[in-house]
């Protein structure tokens, strides 16, 4: 009797210790670890100068004086510096009729210096590789990027690859919203994700001037990154991945045709990127925020929000003028340390940072990205995010929220946790010293000083 | 003769008779050991009477307390090896695009345009030899844009086309399954030769209003097997995220991609791509589970890149005068093979009888260490799958698997008959191969189901299907109107 008694007890443990080590191990290896990151560096031989610009725009004969004036402009107000990089194939004169070869090596010289380097910084081999994840919006040849990868680097046969493509400037999150899902699935698991753009094929050539912009902004860039939810790495890692939230406004027509590729009245292809663009971009902001405040504030901040907003809402009779700045506003720096935000343009950041309620140095290291390396799309945030380190700004337990936009329209965010104090100088190792400078504008104004004056 | 290879003893009857029982026995083991034991038992207890019975059982002492212990403690220990089990993921239903008679190719007209587009005899002559041989029949489709003289491959009208095909689909789904497009939490899209941005899925988002956490991806580049590659991703997002659904479309976009040029190896796509696409409702809800058709069993991936001459067989280039298109390297075939017998080797231990395994086992010891010249043991997959559904890439595709797996022609008549209805239809002609099979009567409940594909890269992509429902025909979809036609004879070569 005593046995049989024995018995069950000792079966009724193991069940509860079962269940318990279940769920412990599920929550082990729940975690997603940022390894370590790499941003593409090109050769100082593709530097785009505001005079190489001005050559290039000037090269397309079928644009009148004004639309030259409109598009230097751009280009010297856009906050860019001299130091900027432009695809092979249109510096040397062939951006109206790029091979295909130029296409695949602009993304091939990309892809496989900052792989290259992430393995041998990481020490880890492309044969260990589980997960694979490119994400370039707008070239995708056959086979595809990631096959060309595999092909390069002899990865495994089982290797999980995923092309991503069309998916805009703010792909980065959703290529790790992929890998995250993937990595609650299995157990240590490695995955790579290549983050970059493709110019060489995009360059506009007509005199649509909505479709011109994207000429002046967009500039060469691009990230590869390891992720892991192997809990036994997680003492290199250099980040984890608290949330991920996607917002997509596309159901709204006007939001979907805001930011996107098509044919100009002559035929020619181009990014149009139409006047609504701004309010497409703040309410798809809005959503964003929206899901994502109550994940990453703490409670106190939700809480004096929650009354904030209550009294707003109760007293706003009696107060007939309240300024906009003093309505119920939340602020996001009770959550966040740092931002990394999309380097759209200036006047993106400038807005995003308002709507934060971010001080200056809270955008710098954007405002410094746009500066140092253009608008490179999906793989700004990395650039970012690279200043903040090379700054050495981030400390263990510091909370970096990334946040970008991109065509659909979409507004993506995702928050991480620093594991250790960062200090890796990286892409900008060699210029961080000289950052902030002492004026963002543009050394050549006083040259195109004509330009303002058209 | 000691070098001698055996006699082919498999016509035999004897040999049939002697397989069955090996396979019987093999398969049934634990069964057949049981018998004796539970015989064995029997005839104890009868020898015992039921006195004897009583004071053994009285003798356990067996309280209330410690039968409800163990009861629950059973319960309990099932309770969470049920839970732990990853969430099935079930095919709710699927529909594929039906192309308008207006976009029907016959070959008079593929011929004609030819003729009138292309300035090289000797491209035109080989052109047709190709269409001679292919496989197509009468009824394939081009876009509307492809009915110009020549071509008009503009962005809007790629994008007019994928709409017409997506669309299509998408509301064919939801006119046999009720479902709510709102109601839609993944959406995967792939279409490998045409990534606008904003991307197809965002074209889809915003068609039909989706929600704004819709959680989006759209694969690109990723060939012919890209098909399954969703599937599989829908399928991890699935085991994520309880009380969803997932909605897949495939298709594959032909209007940006006619090839202009006059190399051989790249007019190979000309003749053989047509419009196709196909709308995948996948779910994990417990709701779902009793309306579904299909439950998906396993999803293998193999990617061959790593070998250089696997990844160069399908392959975007251009030619020398700079017109872009993808060459197919002579090599497809036996590429194609080997990347299947990769495939396997993963898939096979997963799905195979024991029966099979165990020869295959014997047959590989035995060739490692009596006599390297014994035959390599094909294991028997008509064992594991009724039916089989192989990417119409061409006929030379369908013949080499056929031969590889040793598969009958009704087995492959579905793949055969889909590249003579609809031609290579790329991600989607899976889709429309399992929906022949389902208007043929021929699905039946508890069949299983395999889609292979075969892609760039090279990539070849497994699928197991278990049917969950018999399909009683008629059945909706685009062999509606022509399944009674079938099966067709396609001749080797058809004189043009």
């Amino acid at each position: 009797m005593d046995l049989l008694w024995t018995i069950s007890t000792a079966l009724l443990l193991c069940s509860l210790l079962s269940i318990l080590w279940k769920e412990s191990d599920r929550r082990r290896n729940r975690n997603c670890y940022l390894l370590d990151f790499v941003c593409y560096k090109p050769s100082d031989d593709r530097k785009l100068s505001t005079e190489l610009c001005s050559d290039i725009i000037a090269r397309n004969k079928r644009l009148s004086v004004p639309d030259y004036k409109f598009l230097l402009k751009a280009v010297v107000n856009s906050g860019i510096s001299e130091e900027t990089y432009g695809p092979r194939s249109i510096i040397e004169g062939r951006e109206e009729c790029p091979t295909h070869d130029d296409c695949v090596d602009e993304v091939d010289d990309c892809m496989y210096r900052t792989l290259d380097q992430l393995f041998l910084r990481t020490g880890v081999s492309p044969i260990d590789v589980d997960v694979l994840v490119v994400n370039v919006s707008m070239f995708a040849p056959s086979p595809s990027l990631t096959s060309r990868i595999v092909n390069r680097y002899s990865m495994r046969e089982d290797v999980k690859t995923f092309s991503l493509a069309g998916m805009g400037c703010s792909a980065s999150p959703i290529a790790i919203d992929l890998v995250n899902n993937i990595f609650k699935t299995r157990k240590r698991t490695l995955a790579v994700v290549v983050t970059s753009e493709s110019i060489a094929p995009n360059w506009y050539c007509g005199t649509d001037k909505s479709m011109m912009l994207g000429n002046c902004l967009f500039r060469s860039g691009g990230c590869s990154f390891m992720l892991t939810n192997d809990p036994s790495l997680r003492h290199r890692a250099k980040m984890s991945l608290k949330c991920l939230v996607r917002a997509h406004i596309g159901a709204d027509d006007d939001a979907y045709s805001c930011a996107i590729q098509k044919e100009d009245d002559e035929g020619r292809v181009g990014f149009h990127l139409s006047k609504s663009l701004p309010k497409a971009a703040v309410r798809a902001f809005a959503e964003n925020l929206q899901r994502l405040a109550p994940k990453v504030l703490p409670v106190g901040e939700l809480a004096l929000y929650a009354v904030r907003g209550l009294r707003h809402r109760l007293w706003r009779s009696k107060e007939a003028k309240t300024d906009a700045a003093t309505a119920a506003r939340v602020n996001f720096k009770s959550g966040v340390d740092h931002f990394c935000l999309h380097t759209g343009g200036a006047a993106v950041i400038d807005a995003v940072g308002r709507a934060l309620g971010l001080a200056k140095y809270d955008v710098e290291p954007a405002r410094m990205t746009l500066h140092r390396w253009g608008n490179t799309s999906a793989s700004s945030l990395w650039y970012v995010l690279g200043y903040m380190e090379a700054k050495k700004r981030l400390r263990r337990k510091d909370r970096v929220l990334m946040l970008s936009f991109g065509a659909g329209f979409k507004c993506n965010s995702c928050l991480w946790e620093v594991l250790r104090d960062l200090n890796d100088g990286g892409a900008w190792e060699d210029c961080i010293r000289a950052y902030p400078p002492q004026t963002l504008v543009n050394p050549f104004m006083e040259k195109f000083r004509w330009v303002k004056e058209a | 003769m000691p070098g001698a290879p055996l006699p082919e003893f498999s016509s035999s009857v004897k040999l049939k008779y002697v397989k069955l029982g090996y396979q019987y026995l093999v398969n049934n083991f634990v069964t057949l050991l049981l018998i004796p034991v539970m015989a064995a038992v029997y005839l104890e207890l009868a020898r015992m009477g039921s006195e004897e019975i009583m004071g053994l059982w009285r003798s356990l002492h067996l309280h209330l307390i410690h039968i409800l212990c163990s009861f629950f403690v059973i319960v309990f220990a099932a309770t969470v090896y049920l839970t732990s089990r990853p969430q099935p993921v079930y095919l709710v239903d699927y529909a594929c695009f039906k192309p308008p008679s207006t976009c029907r190719v016959p070959f008079s007209t593929f011929m004609e345009h030819t003729r009138l587009i292309s300035s090289d005899e000797k491209s035109v002559r080989f052109q047709m030899r190709i269409l001679e041989r292919s496989g197509l029949g009468e009824e394939t489709s081009l876009p509307p844009a492809n009915h110009y003289i020549p071509p008009r491959p503009t962005m809007e009208a790629s994008r007019a086309e994928a709409q017409l095909v997506i669309f299509s689909a998408i509301d064919d789904l939801v006119r046999k399954t009720g479902l709510r497009l709102k109601d839609i939490d993944i959406l995967v899209v792939n279409c490998s030769l045409f990534s606008p941005t904003p991307s197809l899925s965002a074209m889809i988002i915003n068609k039909y209003k989706l929600r704004g956490n819709v959680r989006s991806f759209n694969l690109s580049g990723m060939g012919c097997s890209a098909g399954l590659i969703s599937v599989d991703l829908a399928r991890d997002l699935l085991r994520v995220h309880r009380r969803s659904n997932a909605l897949v479309v495939s298709t594959e976009i032909i209007t940006p991609n006619f090839y202009a040029g006059n190399q051989r190896s790249m007019l190979l796509p000309n003749c053989l791509f047509r419009m196709g696409a196909a709308a995948i409702l996948l779910s994990n809800r417990r709701r779902d589970a009793r309306r579904a058709k299909y439950r998906l069993v396993h999803v293998v991936r193999t990617h061959k890149g790593a070998d250089d001459r696997a990844y160069r067989c399908v392959y975007q280039e251009e030619d020398a005068e700079g017109h872009s298109g993808i060459s197919l390297s002579k090599d497809l075939m036996a590429i194609a093979g080997e990347a299947l017998k990769s495939n396997i080797t993963t898939i096979g231990p997963l799905v195979l009888p024991m029966s099979e395994q165990l020869l295959f086992f014997l047959t590989l010891v035995g060739r490692k260490l009596i006599n390297p010249k014994w035959k390599p043991y094909i294991p028997d997959f008509k064992l594991a799958f009724e039916h089989f559904c192989i990417h119409a890439g061409g006929r030379a595709v369908i013949d080499e698997l056929q031969k590889n797996l040793e598969l009958s022609a009704e087995h492959v008549e579905a793949s055969r008959m889909t590249l003579h209805r609809f031609g290579n239809t790329s991600s989607s002609s899976l889709w429309y191969e399992l929906n022949y099979i389902e208007s043929k009567g021929r699905m039946r409940r508890g069949d299983r189901v395999w889609q292979i594909g075969f892609g760039s890269g090279f990539k070849c992509n497994s699928a197991v299907w278990k049917c969950l429902r018999a399909v009683k025909p008629p059945v909706d979809g685009p062999w509606s109107d022509c399944i009674d036609r079938y099966p067709v004879d396609v001749p080797e070569v058809v004189s043009l």
